[in-house]
């Protein structure tokens, strides 16, 4: 009955985000991140449709985990594509810190691998999701990073979309670990909590994106010229001491 | 699958992340609006606050202490010591400071970068994180042990951070001239 009105209230606040996004035009901004929504909202409704002793309903369950996981992978790239669009410094950085991390998750793999080459045949699919979570959170986590060092400032919806997805992640990737060390177990009270934790993230991005709130970008682009004004300034003024001690050491 | 400890761990450096981003968002907000008047950086004036590195050296150097100590005057010795421990941590704040405002331009003039070098930028952000680093440190060790034990320390501390700003300031140049070049190719 518990679960049950969590999976009703989750269903519910996703509907009032998708219907306030239309409303606001908010969908049009951020297609992928209203998309997930709305798939996330399909799958809940199928899977509260079908029965969750029937066999079938596993398969069901895990195909729209790991869907839902690969499409929160793309809502991570309209966030970053859409966040740093006027930075493309940081940009750059954020591209060579996230490749330096899929380099270091590939390598793991590749070594995990060769030491157990059976992993994937007899690896639950909890664990296979927990290892794609951990990758997650990782790039979430290296580009939350980037934008605390780099200040980037950014609005209202993308802070809500970011703040939302990465307390979904993290608190998925604490269950999953629970899970697959045994403490976690079905009607559990960690059990309640991984669904709670959605409805949660719902109601952040609900908050979030109630209205559209454009991202503050800088007012104008840094004065290159003016810049390069000063330095020429300076490099002449360092060249008319130089001279000037020539001229001494020449005259004495 | 990773142990239970790594994920809270893993899952608490995340979200406090995610707070710090999050109340810091108005703050960023304000400073981008004052920000586009500061210059990168004042060759004129040079920069105030980075003192040179043999101030540093003297005010860690322990020959006015073992002036001070020949005097054998204990209430000039507690003078002195309490006075010396504060001109040096003001120094160590001064210079943390200095690293935090350079560091600061940098990220405003590499956020909007078009042909940022990912090492160089990497390099600039070790040296960065192992002053600030160093710094907590002589706070600390000013504090318990006192300026002169930590000579050696603060006198490369404050080459480091002349380094680190000296090589921000090429940075800056190499960049700008960079980036004016490639916008004179667009027009």
């Amino acid at each position: 009955m518990f679960s049950h009105s969590i999976w009703l209230i989750g269903i519910a606040l996703e509907l009032a985000l998708i219907v306030r996004g239309v409303q606001r035009g908010l969908l049009r901004r951020y297609p992928v991140f209203y998309s997930y929504v709305a798939f996330v909202v399909f799958t809940d409704i199928l899977l509260f449709a079908a029965r969750p002793t029937a066999h079938s309903y596993l398969y069901l369950y895990w195909i729209a985990e790991f869907a839902g996981l690969l499409f929160g992978c793309v809502v991570f790239f309209e966030f970053y594509r859409v966040a740093l669009k006027p930075y493309p410094g940081t940009a750059r950085m954020a591209r060579a810190l996230l490749f330096v991390l899929f380099i270091i998750a590939a390598v793991k793999t590749i070594v995990t691998l060769m030491n157990v080459p059976e992993w994937w045949f007899y690896a639950r699919p909890a664990q296979v999701e927990g290892v794609l979570r951990v990758c997650q959170l990782l790039a979430i986590l290296a580009l939350t990073l980037i934008f605390l060092f780099y200040s980037i400032p950014f609005g209202k919806n993308l802070r809500g979309i970011l703040l939302g997805y990465g307390f979904f992640v993290s608190w998925s990737v604490l269950c999953l670990a629970l899970v697959t060390a045994g403490v976690a177990k079905a009607d559990s009270f960690w059990s309640y909590t991984y669904p709670i934790s959605y409805v949660l993230s719902v109601v952040v991005w609900t908050v979030h994106l109630w209205s559209y709130q454009p991202n503050p970008i800088p007012d104008r682009a840094i004065p290159l010229e003016q810049e390069y004004q000063r330095v020429a300034a300076a490099t002449q003024r360092r060249l008319h001491t130089a001279r000037g001690y020539l001229a001494k050491a020449v005259g004495s | 699958m990773i142990s239970i400890t790594l994920a809270i761990l893993i899952c608490s450096v995340v979200m406090l992340s995610l707070a710090l981003l999050a109340t810091r968002g108005s703050s960023v907000k304000r400073e981008l609006a004052f920000r586009t008047d500061v210059p990168f950086y004042d060759e004129m004036t040079g920069d105030p606050s980075l003192c040179p590195p043999e101030f540093a050296a003297r005010i860690f150097s322990p020959a006015d202490w073992a002036f001070v100590s020949g005097e054998k005057s204990p209430e000039v010795l507690r003078l002195f010591r309490h006075e010396r421990r504060v001109v040096a941590l003001v120094w160590v704040h001064q210079t943390k400071t200095a690293i935090h405002r350079i560091m600061r331009e940098h990220t405003r003039a590499a956020s909007q970068s078009q042909d940022l070098n990912v090492a160089t930028e990497a390099k600039l952000w070790s040296h960065y994180f192992q002053l600030v680093g160093i710094c907590n440190v002589l706070i600390l060790a000013i504090q318990s042990a006192g300026p002169s034990r930590v000579g050696t320390l603060a006198t490369y501390a404050a080459s480091l951070s002349h380094n680190f700003a000296d090589a921000q300031h090429a940075l800056a140049i190499t960049t700008a001239a960079r980036d004016l070049r490639g916008a004179g190719a667009a027009h």
